[in-house]
């Protein structure tokens, strides 16, 4: 029974001064257009009568306005309110609804203007309250007020012996700990206000948790009179919760402005309640939004897309927020595929203008980095400027995905996801072998899903099938399921390996159901001290650490059970489960990723921590990558072609007067910190230095590199941060700066002796008489920044080059050449052109 | 001199190319550290902020013949050393520790630190883990933990510097990792693997002036094309570096000859040679360490010499011991003469303790069963015992204490909740700063 969302009830002009937006203005909260509606909402938004049931019950009522243009504003702290006839209900300011006796009300918010909106409410089982259920009443104060945190007593250990589940997922165990252990000191039925649980909480008796709930609080009255009643646990038939939903779910809002929410939840019953009191508020970005206990969101000035996650008794519900700039933006150049169309729907919505389109000369620079790991060559990069063939920016990049370049570059970075690591040297040939199929497969456009098979399902030697080298490295079901789910799945499933996942719906019986998958793994020696692995003949499953019972194979969510039988492989059925087109994990974790590698950031980040409560900043676009992906059969070149050609990958990284503390909405380039590898490359490149690398042909570029066996050689990679391919996580690789790198860089004998060597560039300049030094300046800056001089930095470069100094014997002399050139690569080298890619 | 075009043009981190060569001139041989510091304060900048000077002993120093002497114990067991009394009535420690007997109502000792794994390296006493079920990328010391949270004091000082250089047993010679945190907050080590970077590598001060004005010019990228800080804090580093190879902050904590002569002259003079395969007995470290938490560092680590001795134990004991005992008790009476002692905490501990039974080479052997660790400053409770062990200084008889108690105190000397504050590990998983259970002592804190 659902009455509609909204009630029209005046529709009386209100004109509020306009004004138009400028860049830097801070906007205003108030649209600047007419207010016609006023709304109350109090069900999940809906104008159905609320029923308060019990003393304990309360309400928080949601007013909307409704503008001429459409625009919805929270007014839920900006009207009067009344409650008629005197006597049931009670209203504060803030629209929280508390009962004080049985019987039927209508509670009417008017504003200013005299606009008014109202809503039925009737309150029942104020005089003869319902026992109170454990579960449902007296464990969400404990969440609520932090008892069972992970930093309390709901550490798997407890705090000073007192423990408690984390986030209240296990109210029987919270019971018996509560009541029944510590020979039941901590409740006092016989003089409630002395129970120990009482004086620890509000502070009474030493705590080292503090305060945490007032003596004069309905939670603390609550706990009384549960104590009072004899601490029941509830009904054996008692309905419990069903699912919360938060209102509004989604809203556009302005910046500085603030929202109430309301939280609802339903009951196995059908009954709802209002738990907005109750819940537990979290926001995604910080520096976007803040949240207080009572679920009021309060918004700053930074425009883009704003997560508030809601938790009340393991479930979960999100509201999110789209806060617009609110400048116009103007016309867009036509989208060159879906990902234009949704990026730039999304840059409409929220008001912020994008960057131009990047020159041919960054484009150049920007996609050979991106795809190929390395600088464009002189020749590549003055060709695509060049050039007047409208598909020119199109050739380069199918051009670069046929290269071997790109499938180094990405091998690389699947060598450290998947672990390739040298644990001991006789690892080399699984490194090497293993690194050379990942490389081969990228190279031959193998569809990921048959990639993810193949190490999922692999089997024998390293010889006969590489990818069993990550069965060497990952040992035990656990670290399987924990380094796929991370990996393919984009799930931290490792934390329900101990607990119920905080902010997820996986118990432990999802993860070990996951890992039994993993269970016939069995590994034998194989020679040179090597490994096979193969399958055991046996039932898959694995023991539930928390039950003790063994918990069968079978996928995420709603998702049959898998029965392979004792002489089947349980890991074809996994596959099969993780790379199918209905799986709703694969190929968003797997675009997502990639969207990071080009974007700098991820649509969800971290960009493998894809969760409900973690939506992404465009949903629409993150869906339809993914949509198209598995249409594409899982091509991953295809993927990378339609991100580089999109124009939003080919904006400029030159904030425009709007966007330049944009970092999540794709309004322009953000750049990127060159990896280790490739400013190793690029530094060795604009050098003219062979590199090389010990045991490996010489001229290896650092992308090629199979392994992390390296890094302890190179102070250059490890300083800068390559990763150790120690883990699934691409956040191994550290991006940070330092001041060791800034020394290394400025002053490293490894980088000064490159330049100095005698057959370095620096030399070959200077003895190259038959350019001058314009045409030298001219391919130093397009080998480092893939762009011509300008004509003040050909002419500051020059004077340099040509300029007279007095040696030691005070003679004023032209300053030696070779030197002079030394210095001018040493300089384009540190510069943030040269170290960012832009 | 150049001149540089784009007079108008600003680093990323707000200062003008003109400040910024203005700064590089200062630097060369301009401002003196107590000068800066100076500046500092007038400018308002808090002269004073907290942090952990860490000394570890590699080899693990027999703790029944420093700090914890059994007189009552049969001759095989009981050592060649006498206790003497010390300024806090109760409290003996051995005789070759006069100075630091003069200073124990500034110092506390734990005589019962239990849960050493046995290992030969410094792990337990840099993280409080040991390397069980550690995570991916391992367990991040205390000071990378510090930069990570913290960040720097001061943009011209690293917030971690570990001074141990290069020893024979390499794992002696971890001035702390940084684990899963990454290679950003490693500590900075003038001896390490960086020390070449610091000094010019084969060009003249002259030429860097030239090169700095050089790429000053070229480095004209604009830097609002970033709003993720990176950039300007490269800025921000390459400024640090300049410093470091024209002299300035840094540099100055680290050259002790800028030391007023009668401090460190207290500190006495060491030995830079390691002993054996372990650290050198360089009473400079502790005069660095000092200066360099006053310059800005939260965390110093550094190793002092080789204290693991299978034989010939009291020979090189006499040797060592009065170093130490010049050291330490130099160390501690400069925290509290430039009122640090509320500040800076100081931890001095090995990975274990020595067997009870001499050895037939006069040694004493592995024993992880038990040992002593001493702590300082950090407004802690000083002038007490915490812990005892039996007759024989074998195993613990009252009040255990696990490393992880030492870490969760030091982190509550620097203001930090243990019960509270987690870091993300590289699945995301918050980690605590200590391990399940443990609390700051409550002897001390």
């Amino acid at each position: 029974m659902r009455f509609p969302a909204t009630l029209i009830l005046m529709a009386i002009s209100a004109l509020l001064p306009t004004r138009t937006l400028r860049a830097g203005d801070a906007p205003s909260t108030q649209p600047a257009k007419q207010l016609t509606i006023l709304s109350i909402s109090g069900d999940n938004g809906t104008l159905a009568p609320l029923e308060l049931v019990g003393r304990d019950a309360h309400w928080q009522i949601v007013v909307t306005g409704s503008f001429a243009s459409g625009e919805e504003r929270d007014l839920t702290r900006g009207v009067r309110y009344a409650a008629r006839p005197a006597g049931v209900v009670q209203v504060s300011d803030s629209g929280m609804l508390t009962p004080v006796g049985d019987g039927e009300a209508s509670v009417e918010a008017t504003d200013a203007d005299g606009r008014a909106a109202s809503i039925a409410v009737r309150v029942k089982y104020f005089n003869n309250p319902q026992p109170i259920n454990f579960a449902n009443q007296i464990v969400p104060i404990f969440t609520k007020a932090g008892c069972n945190g992970g930093g309390c007593h709901g550490k798997l250990s407890g705090q000073n012996g007192f423990r408690l589940s984390l986030l209240g997922f296990e109210p029987t165990e919270d019971y018996e700990h509560l009541v029944r252990e510590s020979r039941g000191r901590r409740l006092s039925p016989a003089a409630p206000e002395h129970s120990l649980l009482l004086l620890k909480a509000t502070g009474m008796l030493p705590h080292g948790g503090g305060k945490r709930i007032d003596a004069s609080s309905d939670d603390y009255k609550l706990l009384v009179r549960w104590i009072t009643q004899g601490m029941p646990v509830g009904g054996a038939n008692d309905p419990s919760v069903a699912s919360i939903e938060v209102f509004p779910n989604h809203r556009t809002e302005p910046l500085g402005g603030e929202q109430q929410l309301s939280v609802v939840a339903r009951y196995t019953d059908g009954t709802v309640q209002d738990v907005t009191r109750s819940a537990v508020y979290e926001t995604g970005e910080r520096e976007m939004a803040s949240v207080d206990s009572g679920g009021r969101v309060t918004f700053y000035q930074q425009p883009g897309t704003v997560s508030v996650m809601v938790r009340y008794q393991g479930r979960i519900a999100v509201f999110q927020a789209t806060l617009p700039l609110g400048a116009s933006v103007g016309d867009l150049p036509a989208p060159r595929n879906f990902i234009d169309a949704l990026a730039f729907k999304h840059l409409r919505i929220t008001g912020m203008p994008p960057s131009a389109e990047c020159d041919d000369a960054t484009f150049v620079r920007r996609v050979t980095i991106d795809i190929a790991g390395r600088l464009p060559t002189v020749a590549e990069a003055t060709e695509l400027v060049r050039s007047n063939d409208p598909a020119k920016r199109d050739k380069l990049i199918d051009r670069l995905l046929d290269s071997g370049d790109y499938a180094d570059y990405f091998a690389n970075k699947w060598c450290a996801l998947l672990r390739n690591h040298r644990t001991a040297a006789n690892y080399q040939r699984g490194n090497y072998l293993f690194h050379d199929w990942i490389r081969d497969s990228l190279y031959a456009n193998k569809p990921f899903d048959q990639f993810v098979r193949e190490i999922l399902t692999a089997s024998g030697t390293v010889t006969d099938s590489p990818p069993t080298e990550w069965y060497r490295q990952v040992t035990a079901p656990t670290d399987e399921v924990e380094d796929v789910a991370q990996l393919f799945l984009g799930t931290r499933i490792q934390c329900a390996k101990c607990h119920h996942h905080p902010y997820e719906k996986w118990s432990q019986k999802d993860y070990y159901s996951l890992a039994a998958f993993f269970s016939q793994v069995a590994r034998r020696p194989a020679e040179s001290g090597e490994l096979a692995v193969y399958v055991r003949r046996a039932a898959p499953g694995v023991v539930n650490a928390k039950t003790g019972q063994v918990v069968k194979p079978c996928g995420l969510g709603d998702t049959a059970p898998s029965n392979p039988s004792p002489d089947d492989d349980a890991r074809a059925d996994l596959a099969d489960w993780i790379v199918s087109p209905d799986n709703r994990f694969f190929a968003r974790a797997l675009v997502n990723r990639y969207w990071k590698h080009f974007f700098g950031r991820a649509l969800v980040e971290p960009e493998d921590d894809l969760r409900d409560t973690n939506p992404a900043t465009n949903p629409e676009l993150l869906d339809a990558l993914a949509k198209h992906f598995v249409q594409s059969r899982f091509e991953l070149k295809d993927l990378i072609r339609t991100i580089c050609r999109s124009r939003t990958y080919q904006l400029s990284a030159v904030p425009n007067a709007y966007n330049a503390t944009d970092k999540q909405n794709y309004s322009r380039y953000y750049p990127k910190r060159l990896t280790a590898e490739v400013l190793l490359d690029s530094v060795n490149a604009l050098a003219g230095s062979k590199g090389g690398f010990g045991g490996l042909p010489a001229g290896t570029r650092a992308v090629q590199l199979p392994d992390n066996s390296f890094n302890v050689n190179s102070y250059f990679l490890t300083v800068f941060g390559r990763p150790e391919s120690s883990s699934a996580c691409e956040c191994e690789r550290s991006q940070d700066a330092s001041l060791a790198q800034s020394l290394h860089l400025l002053n490293s004998q490894d980088v000064l002796s490159e330049l100095s060597a005698a057959d370095a560039r620096p030399a070959a300049l200077a003895a190259d008489a038959a350019r001058d030094d314009d045409q030298k300046i001219r391919e130093l800056y397009l080998m480092a920044y893939s762009r011509e001089p300008s004509a003040d930095e050909a002419a500051f470069a020059r004077r340099y080059l040509t300029r007279r100094k007095s040696d030691t014997a005070g003679a004023f002399r032209p300053v030696n050449k070779r030197e002079a050139y030394e210095d001018v690569i040493w300089a384009l080298i540190n510069t943030k052109e040269f170290l960012f890619n832009h | 001199m150049l001149t540089v075009p784009g007079s108008s043009h600003r680093f990323c981190d707000g200062v003008s190319r003109r400040n910024f060569l203005k700064i590089g001139a200062l630097g060369m041989g301009g401002l003196a550290l107590p000068q800066l510091l100076r500046a500092e304060a007038a400018a308002g900048i808090r002269g004073s902020h907290k942090a952990v000077i860490m000394i570890f002993l590699p080899g693990g120093p027999a703790h029944q013949d420093l700090f914890d002497l059994k007189t009552e114990a049969p001759s095989e067991i009981r050592g060649e050393f006498t206790p003497i009394a010390t300024n806090v009535p109760g409290i003996q420690i051995c005789e070759h520790m006069p100075r630091v007997a003069r200073c124990m109502d500034k110092l506390a000792i734990v005589r019962s630190i239990v849960g050493a794994t046995g290992g030969h390296d410094a792990i337990q006493c840099l993280t409080g883990r040991t390397n069980r079920n550690m995570p991916a990328g391992g367990w991040p010391s205390l000071g990378a933990v510090l930069s990570k949270l913290e960040g720097s004091v001061d943009p011209a000082m690293p917030p971690f510097v570990g001074l141990s250089p290069k020893m024979g047993h390499m794992p002696w010679a971890d001035a702390g990792t940084p684990g899963f945190l990454g290679v950003a907050h490693a500590p900075f080590k003038p001896s390490g693997a960086g020390q070449a970077d610091m000094v010019l590598n084969g060009i003249s001060l002259d030429r860097l002036s030239d090169r700095r004005a050089l790429l000053a010019g070229f480095d004209k990228f604009r830097c609002d094309v970033d709003a993720s800080g990176l950039m300007a804090g490269i800025d921000s580093f390459d400024q640090q570096a300049f410093g470091v190879l024209t002299s300035s902050k840094l540099v100055e904590a680290l050259d002790i000859e800028r030391e007023d002569p009668a401090v460190r002259a207290s500190y006495g003079k060491g030995d830079p040679h390691n002993r054996d395969d372990g650290g050198p007995k360089l009473m400079e470290h502790f005069l660095i360490a000092r200066r360099l938490v006053e310059a800005g560092a939260r965390c110093v680590t550094l190793a002092f010499g080789r204290w693991d001795h299978h034989g010939g134990n009291f020979p090189a004991l006499r040797q060592d011991l009065p170093l130490l005992d010049q050291g330490l008790a130099a160390l501690v009476q400069d925290l509290y003469n430039r009122g640090l002692d509320k500040d800076v905490s100081v931890v001095i501990w090995g990975e274990f303790g020595r067997s009870p039974k001499i050895n037939k080479d006069g040694g004493r052997d592995h024993w992880p069963n038990v040992s002593c660790a001493l702590l300082a400053g950090g407004g802690m409770r000083t002038g007490q015992l915490i812990g005892s062990t039996d007759r024989l200084g074998a195993e613990v008889k009252d009040r255990p204490v696990q490393f992880g108690e030492v870490f969760a105190t030091l982190y509550h000397n620097l203001g930090i909740d243990v019960n509270k504050v987690t870091i993300p590990d590289l699945t995301g998983r918050p980690q605590y700063l200590v391990d399940a259970g443990y609390q700051p002592m409550r002897e001390l804190v």
